[in-house]
This record gives structure tokens, sequence and C-alpha cells, in this order.
């Protein structure tokens, strides 16, 4: 299982695709950092600060989403053994850790001043902290096994671990939060939020979502070319 | 939005930073699939020419 | 089940043989709480508070530097081949290997961890919260490790990514192992973190068969 199976018909289907997905992101995106920044309202409490919220928290959502594509498309691959999946794995990965890094960076500087401390160890920071290190242990598999198919098989066992392990990583780090009481100064608004700040929140999620289709797609489709110039090359030199 | 309002960097910065990151992302993205496409077709008119 | 119980004694035995097991282990959990004093400084108050997070920190990283013990040498001797195409299941051989790194290595770690708190003046209250824990803990350390080997296995630099791999997995072992030690300035008991500990020891049972036996096939191919 060197090639990917056929992918003649996911190639099609996603350059028919790609620039309706791109469109669709950057309106969305515009219209959703329009709520975000001009028409919702400065927080009672936080000020203008709470505006950092609607591009931390759907990069939070964002990076779990990714993983969950990731875990997804490694059972299938595992399922169906389907070469397309594991490349889909592969490639969800990098993006899912840069906006792991985003929501961790831009907690960090909500952080700051409604803490008073660039880091401090509560509970979704650290839970976000962990799945980044999963994401990063995920990406040095691929990096360290050269040959493709023993990366494939080593990555789906990694993904899948990772995936029971989130939930537990989550429950633990919440149990081990109450623990050591924090000083919580502010907490987020939970469904009490008002609705002109909730429809950015949500379409700047949206928006981000979308973005990730179109950076998975075409990080999809540039793997399966890269695949088949190293079908080439090793044509070239005879190992084929 | 308020631009005298305090902390109003921290805001600034988080918006900067993800604009960096999720930008370098696209370019990177979009860069490599573009190089690949185009190291493709290169290829795939090489082959015909001297016909394998 | 006898083939089975027989592999884990070949294990123990093998490890005995070559010095392997809980000694060296050991060695270097002393040497790092020893170092500890040095970084720290002497005040005993604060050795005391800091005792079971070090002594916690200090297994892990003990059971992490052996993990790549539980497969590479047979692995690379061929025996690992043979098991497989043998009449156990992959998984058994890939769960017994596993259990015999528990019994001669993090078993006896966990056993002897808790006396290095005397060095770091550990409350006499929190020593047997501390023991029940590790000794709990240790089956999924040694579980996650043998996952974290399996993957690993034919690499030649494989310790580093092991490492990444399996440290972020011993995060909930960490948290309620500590939790059960630190107990009494908690919200509960003890009890409940043991109870826990024994329960993420019996998912790790549940799973670290089917994961590393799928790891050592893609090696195996």
């Amino acid at each position: 299982m060197q090639n990917f199976a056929n992918p003649t018909r996911f190639l099609a289907l996603a350059n028919a695709l790609l620039p309706w997905v791109w469109a669709a992101a950057l309106i969305l995106l515009g219209l959703g950092l329009y709520g975000a920044l001009i028409t919702a309202p400065a927080d009672y409490q936080q000020g203008e600060t709470v505006r950092i919220m609607y591009v931390h928290v759907p990069a939070a959502w964002l990076s779990l989403f990714a993983y969950g594509v990731m875990a997804f498309a490694s059972a299938i691959a595992i399922i169906f053994r389907h070469p397309l999946a594991d490349a889909a794995a592969k490639v969800a990965a990098p993006i899912g850790a840069a906006f792991c890094f985003i929501a961790l960076a831009t907690g960090s500087l909500w952080g700051k001043p409604m803490w008073g401390a660039w880091w401090v160890w509560d509970a979704r920071l650290t839970s976000m902290f962990v799945l980044m290190l999963f994401y990063l242990g995920y990406i040095a598999v691929w990096q360290a096994v050269e040959e493709w198919d023993l990366a494939a098989s080593i990555a789906r066992v990694v993904a899948l671990v990772g995936a029971i392990n989130i939930p537990i990583v989550k429950f633990s780090v919440d149990w081990w939060n109450t623990l050591h009481q924090p000083s919580s100064v502010f907490k987020m608004g939970g469904p009490a939020i008002s609705n002109d700040m909730l429809w950015p929140l949500l379409v700047m999620g949206l928006a981000f979502n979308i973005l990730f289709v179109a950076l998975h797609l075409t990080a999809l489709r540039s793997e399966i070319a890269a695949r088949k110039l190293h079908r080439l090359h090793m044509h070239d030199v005879g190992a084929l | 939005m308020d631009f005298s309002a305090p902390h109003i960097g921290f805001v600034l910065a988080s918006y900067l930073l993800t604009a960096v990151v999720v930008g370098g992302l696209v370019i990177a993205i979009l860069a490599t699939d573009r190089g690949r496409a185009r190291e493709l077709e290169r290829r795939k008119n090489a082959g015909s020419s001297h016909d394998r | 089940m006898n083939a089975f119980l027989a592999l884990i004694a070949r294990d123990v035995k093998l490890t005995w043989r070559q010095g392997g097991g809980a000694g060296a282990a050991l060695g270097f959990m002393l040497t790092v709480i020893g170092l500890v004093p040095l970084a720290l400084g002497p005040d005993q108050n604060l050795l005391q508070r800091l005792a079971p997070g070090l002594l916690w920190l200090t297994l892990l990283l003990s059971v992490l530097l052996t993990a790549d013990r539980i497969f590479q040498q047979d692995y690379e001797d061929g025996s690992l081949d043979i098991l497989a195409m043998g009449d156990q299941p992959l998984e058994l051989v890939a769960l017994a290997k596993a259990l015999a790194h528990w019994l001669t290595t993090s078993l006896p770690l966990a056993v002897l961890a808790p006396l290095l708190g005397f060095l770091l003046n550990i409350a006499p209250g929190g020593l047997w919260p501390l023991a029940a824990g590790m000794m709990l803990g240790s089956l999924a350390l040694s579980l996650i490790a043998g996952l974290g080997g399996a993957v690993t296995v034919g690499l030649r630099r494989g310790g580093l990514l092991a490492a990444l791999l399996i440290l972020p997995l011993y995060v909930p072992i960490l948290i309620f192992g500590i939790s059960a030690a630190t107990a009494m300035t908690g919200p509960s008991g003890a009890g409940s973190s043991l109870i826990v500990l024994a329960a993420l020891a019996l998912a790790a049972l549940a799973v670290q068969p089917f994961a590393a036996a799928a790891a050592l096939r893609a090696y195996l191919r």
C-alpha cells in the first residue's frame, strides 16, 4: 500500500470544492471580525480585554476539533486500510497544533491583565497544554519514522491512544484544579453571555472551522502530490 | 472599539499573533501545494519528452 | 494461560540474570533525590512539602528510562518474530512483557521509593498513602511504558520520542498519585484517589495489549 488507493476522485472533489471553501472562510472571517471588534460591546468587568475571547475560544474549539478529525481519520485507516485516511490524519496535526498554540498564547495574553501573570496553571490552560504535548508527540512520530507505511501504522496507534487519554486528562486536571483551589479572578460568562457577544463568537468559531477544512483539503492535496513525487524519485533511482 | 482602554495592547497583540500564525500557516500550506503541483507538472513534461 | 505465565517467568528470569531490573533505576532515583537538596537548599520544611511530588517525578522518570528494555532486546535478536509466529496472540505477548517489567522494575521501585522519602524529611503520615498510590500506579506506569517501548522499538533514536509519547500519558497517574499522597490537605480522603488509580491501571490493562501489539506488528511486518 505504498500509494494512495484512489486519489483521483478525491482530487477532483477537492479541486472543485476548494475555491468555495476558501471564499466561505474569508467571508465568515470578515463578518466575525466585524462583530468581534466593532459591534460587540466591551464587558462591564473586563472592558475591551474580553475581545481576546473571539480568537481564543474558537482557536481552543478548533484544536480539539482537529484532534477529533485526526483520531477519526486514524480509526478509518485502521478499519478500512485506506492510506488516504492516514494522510488526512497526518496533515490535520500541524494545523491543530498551530491553533492549539494560538489558544495557549492568546490565553496567556488574556491572563496577564486578568490574573496579573503570563501563565497560570488553571484547569483549562493545563488541559490545553497537555493537548499540545499530544500534538507534538504525534508530529514527532511522522518526523522520526522515515518509511511512510511504518510511520502511518505507528501514528494511528499514537493518535487513538491520545484520543482515549484526552478525556481522562481533562477529568484529572479538573480534579487537580479543585485540589489546589486557584484564585479565580474571573469566570467565563457561560451560557448567560449576551446575544451581541454570542453571535460574533459563534461566527468566528464557524469561520475557523471552515478555514480548517480549506487548509486540511489543501494540505491533503499537497501530501498526495508529495507521495507521487516520492514515487517518481524512487522510480528514477531504480528502487521500484 | 475604544483604543484608549486599559490593556488594549493585549487585545491588539492577541489579534496580531493570531493573524501571523494563521497567515503563516495559510501561506506555508498554499506554497507547498503550489510548489509540489509545479514540480509534478515539470516531471510529467520531462517524462513524456524522453519517453520512458 | 500457561504459555502466558511461562513468558512472564522467562522475562523475569532474564532480567534478573542480566541485573537489569530495578537496581540501576533505584540508583538513578537515589542520585536524583540526592541532588534535590543541593538544588533547592536543605530547608527541612520545604523538602517535606515537596517530598511526595519529587518522589513521584523521579519514579516516573526512572520507569521511563527502563521503557526501551521491554521489547528492544527481543526485537533485535529475533525472539519477538518467533513469539509473534507462535500460538499466543501478540496482544498477550505484549501484555506479558509489560507485566514482567512491572514485576521486575516498577513494583520494586514503588515499594522502595517511599523509603527515599526519609532523605526528604517526608511527613510520617504521608508515607502509607504515598506507597499505596505508587504501588497501584506502578502497574499503569509499566503498561504505558510498554506501549511507548512498542511504538518506538525499531527506531534507532527512539528514546527521546518514547519519552515525548509516554510522559503526557502519565499526567493522570501523577495527579491522582499526588492527590493520594497529600490527601490530608485535599478535599477528600486518600481512598477515592486510590480507587481512581486502580481504575486507571485497569483502563491501561484494557488498552495496552491491543495498542502495543498493533505497533509491534507494524515493525515485524
